[in-house]
């Protein structure tokens, strides 16, 4: 049997597949999906790009056999933005700069997502620490750093102090 | 031989213990046993030739109720084959009793692999450079398999046969693996030495020191990247043995460590660096131990 139907649930919606046993969840992902937003790096688990969020936990999909994943809840980076709306992380990556090519920022924002899933308030080695597996090769990861530490000062829920809204002068 | 592309093979999901040794007694040889994978896949990925190619990869995925990491202060530590390191981690007695394979869990690989990669994935790839291994090695332990012909438990001590080679035979399925319990003066340190966190060690060690007040009563050393496989330092732990912890016993100690060593040139050091620093690194991960307390 090199084949298996398999149920993904993916960013919410449910996709029933039947997939060649020796395809990776990247692959199923991006060429069989179209969801070309989890991006393939370098295939051996070291550089993050393929990172997606499987039940709550961050792995490389570049080494999880898509056969394996029957029933599964997965969330891609494409999840994240409510009809185009960026949601806290993905706003903090553009509002830091700490994007450049872009190739690596959807890893990172996911593992960022499971980061502050577990730890909403990490301090700067604990964030360093969660993404020594997701490899940024235009910035020096200072922004990527502060990114995520804004991510969680902004992440919906946390009781931060708010400026007041200015008013808008016509 | 692709980072992309995985050659063809066919998909085993048991769904229990016994459905699956029953597939390694039919299959034997030409399974591959996959728990989490990371190793696995690199491996068919990059294959040297056809020949060392899977027909099956039996998938541990739908074998209920491996995924255990279990404390019991009189019994010891069990870790489930499907455990890991991620979970490893997640049990707080592991961090309390057993430093040196949390130390080594922790600065294994990275977050996603550790959240993929099993304990006992660690041991069975039989790679000189593990991390959990090393660990293990100096802490003890027993690996236990589950075969045609019924359970057996394979020392730690006996479990590595050469390179990539273990003790379990082809009809096996490693089911778990126990720790001994901690003992009253035991402590135990974990150190490596590699370029970036995410890289292989260039060399690991990793103590287990049995003290009353400042003497060893008994130790195991192992250290990573030496040898063909994880390596225990018998030579240099009759140093150890009976001793007080003086600078001069610990000057002995590092000094007998390139002797007892057979370290090589690859891309990741040379046997030179490993021979100058091994004792270093054994020296400080003894003073770490006994820092711990």
């Amino acid at each position: 049997m090199k084949n298996r139907d398999i149920t993904l649930h993916i960013n919410g919606e449910e996709y029933r597949l039947n997939v060649a046993v020796n395809r990776t969840l990247l692959d199923v992902l991006r060429d069989e999906l179209g969801m070309t937003e989890t991006k393939y790096g370098c295939g051996t688990g070291e550089c993050g790009a393929c990172t997606v969020v499987v039940e709550g936990k961050a792995i490389n999909s570049c080494l999880t056999l898509a056969a394996t994943m029957d029933g599964k809840r997965i969330a891609t980076v494409a999840g994240r933005a409510d009809f185009g709306r960026l949601d806290h992380i993905q706003q903090a990556f553009v509002d830091e700069a700490a994007i450049q090519c872009g190739y690596c920022t959807p890893g990172m924002v996911m593992k960022t997502a499971s980061l502050l899933a577990t730890n909403p308030d990490p301090s700067e080695a604990e964030i360093r620490h969660a993404l020594e597996g997701n490899i940024c090769r235009c910035t020096g990861y200072e922004k990527i750093v502060k990114a995520v530490k804004k991510a969680a000062q902004t992440m919906p829920g946390r009781a931060v102090a708010v400026e007041p809204c200015k008013e808008v002068v016509q | 031989m692709s980072s992309r592309i995985l050659p063809d093979f066919d998909l085993l999901l048991p769904q229990s213990i016994p459905e699956a040794v029953e597939l390694l007694s039919t299959h034997r040889e030409r399974i591959t046993v996959m728990a989490g994978g990371t190793d696995v896949m690199v491996a068919m990925k990059f294959a040297q030739s056809p020949a060392k190619l899977p027909e099956f990869v039996m998938s541990l995925e739908n074998v209920p109720g491996l995924g255990y990491v279990l404390f019991d202060p009189e019994k010891g530590l069990r870790i489930g084959a499907k455990a890991t390191v991620a979970e490893l981690l997640a049990q707080p007695d592991v961090k309390r009793h057993y430093r040196a394979l949390w130390h080594a869990a922790q600065t294994f690989a990275t977050g996603q692999v550790r959240n993929t990669a099993t304990v006992l994935g660690n041991l069975l790839r039989a790679s000189p450079a593990g991390d959990c291994s090393c660990a293990i090695y100096a802490i003890g332990g027993v690996v236990v398999l589950h075969g045609a012909s019924g359970r057996r438990e394979v020392d730690i001590d006996d479990f590595w046969l050469s390179y990539g080679v273990t003790a379990r035979l082809p009809d096996e399925l490693a089911v778990e693996l126990i720790l001994p319990p901690p003992a009253a003066g035991s402590r135990s340190a974990f150190k490596r030495m590699t370029r970036t966190s995410e890289d292989l060690a260039k060399l690991n060690v990793a103590v287990r020191l049995e003290m009353e007040g400042n003497t060893c009563v008994d130790a195991r050393l192992a250290m990573g990247c030496v040898a063909p496989t994880p390596l225990r330092l018998t030579k240099t732990e009759t140093l150890l043995k009976g001793h007080e912890l003086t600078p001069e016993v610990l000057q002995r100690v590092a000094a007998s460590v390139p002797w007892e060593i057979s370290p090589i040139d690859d891309k990741r050091s040379t046997a030179e660096y490993r021979k100058q620093v091994s004792g270093v690194l054994l020296k400080r991960a003894i003073q770490d131990a006994c820092g711990a307390a």
